[in-house]
C-alpha cells in the first residue's frame, strides 16, 4: 500500500488502529528517535480557480516526529497538537521504510479500517445531502 | 527626531498586568477553551483566518488570553508562528477535491450537484434564543443522539467529495474564458516584504488574511460607489481540503508517495462580474470577469467580499481607492492596521512636547508682533 493511501487511513480512521499497529513494532524493535513530537508549520499552497495560479492561503500547525528503525527512517506528521499520534505514524512510516515482516500483514487491517470510514464518509454524505434543495416551480 | 530612555514605570506595568488578570478572573469564572473551542466556531475561524495559522486549539487559548477580543488574539497567534520553524509546504491543492458540507450558488438554480445549504444563518429568523441561557449538557446530548440515529438521503448518490465547479461549467459552454494552469511559484508576503505593483499570488495572500471587517467593508464600499459593480456568486463552498506534504525524500515528488496530513476546513467563493463588451458588428455584449475569495474555516461575507476586491484589484482602475493595491492591501491586515493605531496611545512625550514648543515659540513670535507698533 502506498505512503499516500496508508497516510489517508490512519489518519482519517481511528486512533486505536495507529496505536495498535506501532505497538507490534515497539514491543520487537529497537527505535531511535531522530526528532522528538515537536510543533511546526506547513505553508498551504492553493490552485485558485479563476485564473488557474496559485497562492500561499496560509499555515497549519504541524506535530512532526521522526525516528530510526534498522537504519531506515520514518517520519510522523499530522496536524494539530498531536505529539504521540505523531510518534506513532512516524514508527509505523519506518517500519515500511525499512520492510519489516510485521507490514505485510497490515494490509488487511488498513482495507478493514478503510471500509469503515467509507462508511462514515456515506452517513456524513447522506445527511448533509439532507440540505439540499428540491426546486419546484410554482403556479402564480 | 530623538528618542529618549526613560523608566520608573516597572512596578506600574508589572501591577497593570495584574489587574488585566483580575479583570479576566473577577467573575470567578474558568472559561475553559475546550469549552471556546466547542462553541465558538465561527470566532475561531476567524482568527485562525486573519492570523494566517490554522489551529482551533491555539486560536481558543488565544481568545482566552485575549478575553474574546480578535485583534488582540490574532496578535498573540502571529506573535506564537513567528516562533515555530516552517517544515514543509503542501503539494498544490485543488478546491475540486474539497470535501463539500455546503455549496450555493446564486446564478443558477440547476447547478450539477445541487443547492445543498449545509449549516448557514441565513435561513434562521435572527431572533435571540433565550432558551439558550436555560440550556443543560442532558438537553444537549440527547438532541446529537437524536441527530446521529436520524437516517439520511440514502437516495441521493451525489459525490460531495468530487463536485464539479460551476465555473467549469461556465468555461465548456464557452461563456467565460478558457485558461491554462499558471504554475509559477506564488510569491511569500511573510518572507518577503510586499512591493508593487503585487503580484496576484502576493494579492491573494494578504487578502485571505485580511481583517474581516476590513475586507468587508472596503467590499461593501466597492460595490455601493466607488467603482458601481453587482456581481454575482457562482459558486461559494464550503467544506474540508485534504492535505498533503511530498516525501522530503523524494526527489521525483511522486503523487503516491506523498504525506497526507490532514484536512482544512476553508470558504471558497467565485464571483462572476458582467462586464459590457465590444461585439464587431459595433453592437455591445456582455462578458463575464472573475473574482476569487478564499479563507480558513466558515466565513462567507469575508470570501465574497476578498472576490470583490480581487476582482477590483484585477481591474486596476485609477478612478476608485478600492482599485488601488496600495490603499486596499496595505490597510487590511489586522495586526499591522490595529498595531499602528494602538501605538498613539503609547508615549510621545518628546515628539508632543517639541510641537509644543513650536506652538508655545509661534504664540509668543505672534504676542511680539502685536506689542511691536512702529
Amino acid at each position: 500500500m502506498d505512503r499516500k493511501k496508508r497516510t489517508e487511513i490512519l489518519l482519517k480512521g481511528s486512533f486505536e488502529v495507529v496505536a495498535k499497529l506501532a505497538q507490534e513494532i515497539l514491543h520487537k524493535y529497537d527505535i531511535k528517535t531522530v526528532q522528538e513530537p515537536n510543533h511546526g508549520l506547513v505553508m498551504v499552497k492553493v490552485r485558485e480557480t479563476s485564473r488557474r495560479s496559485m497562492f500561499y492561503l496560509g499555515e497549519v500547525l504541524i506535530t512532526e516526529c521522526k525516528v530510526l528503525i534498522n537504519g531506515s527512517l520514518g517520519i510522523g506528521i499530522v496536524k494539530g497538537q498531536a505529539p504521540e499520534l505523531a510518534y506513532y505514524l512516524a514508527i509505523i512510516d519506518a517500519a515500511y521504510n525499512a520492510g519489516l515482516p510485521e507490514t505485510k500483514d497490515w494490509t488487511t487491517a488498513l482495507l478493514v479500517e478503510e471500509d469503515r470510514i467509507k462508511q462514515s464518509h456515506e452517513s456524513f454524505k447522506s445527511k448533509v445531502l439532507k440540505t439540499k434543495v428540491s426546486f419546484q416551480t410554482m403556479d402564480v | 527626531m530623538g528618542y529618549v530612555a526613560v523608566k520608573g514605570g516597572t512596578a506600574a506595568i508589572e501591577e497593570s498586568i495584574r489587574r488585566l488578570k483580575y479583570e479576566r478572573l473577577k467573575k470567578r469564572r474558568i472559561l475553559d477553551f475546550h469549552n471556546i473551542e466547542g462553541g465558538m466556531r465561527c470566532l475561531i475561524d476567524q482568527v485562525m483566518s486573519e492570523s494566517s495559522l490554522y489551529s482551533e486549539t491555539l486560536a481558543a487559548i488565544s481568545i482566552k488570553q485575549a478575553e474574546g477580543s480578535p485583534e488582540e488574539a490574532v496578535f498573540l497567534m502571529r506573535a506564537y508562528r513567528s516562533t515555530l520553524p516552517r517544515k514543509h509546504y503542501t503539494r498544490a491543492v485543488h478546491s475540486e477535491n474539497m470535501l463539500v458540507e455546503r455549496r450555493i450558488s446564486a446564478s443558477f438554480k440547476d447547478i450539477p450537484g445541487g443547492q445543498i445549504l449545509g449549516a448557514a444563518y441565513d435561513y434562521t429568523h435572527r431572533l435571540i434564543d433565550f432558551d439558550l441561557s436555560e440550556e443543560t449538557e442532558e438537553e444537549i446530548i440527547n438532541w446529537l443522539d437524536d441527530f446521529s440515529r436520524e437516517y439520511g438521503n440514502g437516495n441521493d448518490s451525489t459525490d460531495l467529495a468530487n463536485l464539479p465547479k460551476v465555473l467549469d461549467y461556465l468555461r465548456e459552454e464557452g461563456l467565460i474564458a478558457a485558461c491554462e494552469n499558471n504554475d509559477s511559484e506564488p510569491d511569500d508576503v511573510t518572507r518577503d516584504s510586499v512591493r508593487f505593483p503585487a503580484s496576484r499570488s502576493a494579492r491573494l495572500q494578504i487578502l485571505t488574511r485580511g481583517q474581516t471587517g476590513a475586507v468587508i467593508s472596503l467590499g461593501y464600499a466597492a460595490l455601493r460607489s466607488y467603482g458601481a459593480l453587482h456581481p454575482t456568486v457562482g459558486e461559494l463552498r464550503i467544506g474540508n481540503l485534504p492535505l498533503y506534504v511530498d516525501n522530503p525524500f523524494n526527489e521525483a515528488k511522486e503523487d503516491d508517495d506523498a504525506y497526507f496530513i490532514g484536512e482544512i476546513k476553508v470558504t471558497e467563493v467565485e464571483t462572476l462580474f458582467p462586464v459590457p463588451a465590444p461585439k464587431e458588428n459595433g453592437l455591445k455584449t456582455i462578458e463575464f470577469g472573475l473574482g476569487y475569495g478564499i479563507c480558513y474555516g466558515q466565513n462567507e461575507t469575508k470570501a465574497i467580499a476578498m472576490s470583490i476586491l480581487d476582482h477590483c484589484l484585477e481591474a486596476g482602475n485609477a478612478e476608485y481607492p478600492t482599485h488601488n493595491e496600495e490603499f486596499v492591501l496595505l490597510h487590511i491586515d489586522s495586526v499591522e492596521s490595529a498595531g499602528f493605531i494602538s501605538h498613539l496611545k503609547l508615549p510621545h512625550y518628546v515628539t508632543f512636547q517639541s510641537e509644543l514648543d513650536s506652538v508655545r515659540k509661534s504664540k509668543k513670535m505672534r504676542e511680539n508682533n502685536k506689542e511691536f507698533k512702529p
